[in-house]
């Protein structure tokens, strides 16, 4: 177990270090940091700098009048570590990030790590609640679809799961917005934290929206481990113990067929902290999903990759928490 | 004697018929099997695969799928259990009547602690709380003989032995003292070395607790001396009943015959060459209305192609269903005869060697 989890540990590690090194060197190599701080000064070239340096010209010629156009540009340059290379940049920005310095927005100065603060837990909640929606949905959908298999309510839930795995997240998410919220007005249309009920509410239905297809999907997988697992002996064992359907399908059943679901659970979960990205849109939610797409779309180098560290770190961390499970699922795999 | 009998029957079974449509056609996987068992009895009911044997204990145990078209009686302590099971009666199965399974490798939850498992019936049936429960499967644990049964409650059925999950799973089976156990193949999947030891236990425990028991099995072996009554079993029906002394010295149907010449026994010198049973086990699909074991069977005449052979003879005695059976006079006429031909009626080509009866 021990040597396990510091296998784990190591795996994570390498991950982060991995996933943070690709997107700082291709934010690097796409695009000048440089412009974002001091704008049109950043298409100084260097050697007039030095001239302007070496007492050999005045001033630059591209700004004209503006004298320290190069001072402006040199003091930029080293607070941002810029005049180094990427790797070494890379390295500063790693050790800064593992004392808990996330860096400042280059666009608008904000703290990153105010920003992580703030946009991570509505996420998390965001997730937490659209799995609780699938989850809670799919075991008893799962369940009573594979008790009588190829019979009409498995049939109809093949079309229902179907139905459902088929209908994009934006289109789900407009179609419960216009009932629950502009005709019936059950649930608000923006986001609003006043308070624990306030946020409930308002993530109600982007959590239908995600959970929704998601719980199609587990329905899907934990029908057919389900039928799988109903063929073994120890079902008819635990049948000629006595022991009443319904005991059986949640009790004996249900454990060792969640494998499946359990691993797409994980991945899912990864892939929500920053893929949200649409239904946070269409519901305002201020999550990391919206955040990163803005700091793409305004070359913000540091919110981008200090948003994907936090992502690709939630992703092992799930990850390691699903392989978790699989031994709690099945002691077997605990031994080997 | 029949008035007697019937007073102490704990289990009957009469004219019980087990039909599964498939896309081939029906399955006739059991038919018109009638049988007794008294009240602290064994009867062993001996066949090879696909002879209806493990069908007619998953019908006693509700166990058959729901395709399943099931005809005839069961009762058990004047119970009728086919209507229990359409009620979806509670605390019958498992607490009265329960099972032991062939392949003890698959037949326990591999995601349940032992203890767990065995304390579930008692916890399930008869309402124990979870201490008292653990404490009771520890005890029975003991009792099936397994060594230090404290640490095995709590391991998981992959770090016991097959031997000891065998125990486990007639620990489990035995946990609300049922009056009928039913063992299907119980010692199949095990080491030849730990068979005994399963065994003997059975009859030990079946002994101090007055519970009566069918032990299914392939191995007439098996169920010779620790059966009270032997019934072979072939495409479906019952051929022969009797007690295992009589069937072994004085076999009446030539499947039973065939099958005790194709066991090798101790009393024979050595290399004796054993004999095989020609052809194999009858389609269930449709089959034609004759003997099932006409084809395979040396003594066959033109009468077992034309008819099906009822089981008869004293009741609880010996029975037997043949026309021309083994050990008899009319059994031999019909061997001289087909050796006189030298094939049966079927067609089966047989010679002189072996025909000893």
């Amino acid at each position: 177990m021990k040597q396990f989890i510091l296998r784990r540990v190591a795996q994570l590690v390498l991950v982060v270090f991995s996933v943070t090194f690709l997107t700082f060197a291709s934010l690097n190599l796409v695009g000048d940091p440089l412009f974002n701080i001091v704008g049109v000064l950043s298409g100084i070239p260097d050697e007039q700098c030095e001239a302007v340096a070496r007492g050999e010209i005045e001033d630059t010629q591209s700004s004209g009048l503006n004298v320290g156009d190069c001072a402006l540009i040199a003091q930029a340059k080293e607070q941002n570590n810029l005049d180094k290379n990427v790797a070494e940049r890379y390295g500063i920005w790693l050790s800064d990030m593992a004392s808990g310095d996330f860096g400042t927005s280059f666009v608008n100065g904000d703290e990153i790590s105010d920003i992580v603060k703030e946009r991570l837990p509505v996420t998390i909640r965001l997730i937490v609640l659209a799995q609780i929606v699938a989850l809670g949905i799919a075991i008893p959908w799962g369940v009573a679809s594979a008790y009588r298999a190829n019979r009409g309510f498995d049939k109809a839930s093949t079309v229902g799961s179907f139905g459902l795995l088929s209908i994009p997240n934006f289109a789900l998410g407009v179609i419960l917005l216009y009932f629950f919220t502009l005709r019936w007005q059950i649930f608000p249309s923006r986001y609003e934290n006043a308070g624990w009920w306030s946020e409930l509410k308002a993530l109600t239905l982007p959590a239908f929206t995600l959970g929704l297809g998601l719980a199609a999907t587990y329905q899907r997988l934990l029908r057919t481990d389900l039928i799988t697992t109903l063929q073994d002996d120890f079902i008819h064992m635990a049948r000629a113990k006595g022991m009443s359907d319904r005991h059986i399908m949640y009790r004996h059943a249900l454990r060792p067929s969640m494998f499946s679901v359990i691993t797409v659970f994980g991945v899912n979960t990864g892939a929500l902290i920053g893929g949200a990205l649409v239904v946070e849109q269409i519901f305002s939610i201020p999550g990391v999903g919206t955040e990163l797409v803005e700091a793409v779309l305004r070359n913000d180098p540091p919110v981008v990759i200090s948003l994907i560290s936090v992502v690709a770190i939630g992703f092992v961390l799930i990850n390691f928490f699903v392989d978790l499970m699989y031994g709690y699922l099945d002691p077997r795999v605990r031994t080997s | 004697m029949a008035e007697a009998s019937a007073a102490n029957t704990q289990l009957l079974v009469r004219d019980l018929t087990v039909r599964f449509p498939t896309t081939r056609g029906t399955v006739q996987a059991v038919n018109g099997v009638t049988f007794d068992l008294a009240r602290g009895a064994s009867l062993g009911i001996v066949g090879e695969s696909g002879s209806g044997k493990s069908v007619t204990a998953k019908t006693l145990m509700n166990l058959l799928p729901r395709t399943a078209e099931v005809a005839g009686d069961v009762i058990f302590e004047g119970e009728d259990v086919r209507r229990l099971a359409s009620e979806g009666r509670e605390h019958f199965w498992g607490v009265k009547m329960t099972m032991v399974f062939q392949d003890p490798m698959t037949s326990l939850n591999p995601v349940k602690k032992c203890g767990e498992q065995i304390a579930e019936t008692l916890r399930y049936h008869l309402k124990r709380d979870r201490k008292t429960a653990l404490a009771e499967a520890e005890d029975l644990l003991a009792q099936v003989g397994i060594p230090e049964p404290g640490k095995r409650v709590d391991q998981y059925p992959h770090e016991l032995s097959g031997g000891l999950r065998q125990r486990v799973v007639i620990a489990m089976a035995l946990a609300c003292e049922p009056s009928l156990l039913i063992a299907d193949e119980p010692t199949t999947a095990v080491d030849v070395t730990v068979q005994k030891h399963l065994l003997d236990l059975l009859d030990k425990l079946r002994e101090d607790r007055g519970m009566s028991m069918i032990l299914i099995t392939h191995d007439l072996g098996v169920a010779r001396g620790r059966c009270d009554e032997i019934a072979v079993m072939y495409a479906g029906r019952l051929v022969e009943r009797s007690a295992p002394e009589t069937l072994f010295s004085d076999s009446r149907h030539p499947y039973t015959d065939a099958l005790l010449r194709s066991i090798p026994r101790i009393d024979q010198p050595s290399h004796t060459r054993l004999e095989p049973i020609p052809g194999r086990p009858p389609e269930l699909i449709n089959p034609p209305e004759q003997c099932a074991y006409a084809p395979r069977c040396r003594f066959a005449r033109s009468d077992c192609l034309e008819s099906i052979p009822d089981i008869s003879g004293v009741a609880g005695m010996h029975e037997f269903a043949c026309f021309h059976p083994a050990n008899t006079d009319r059994g031999r006429e019909a061997l001289a005869a087909n050796l006189a031909q030298g094939c049966t009626v079927a067609g089966l080509e047989i010679s002189g060697a072996g025909a000893s009866s």
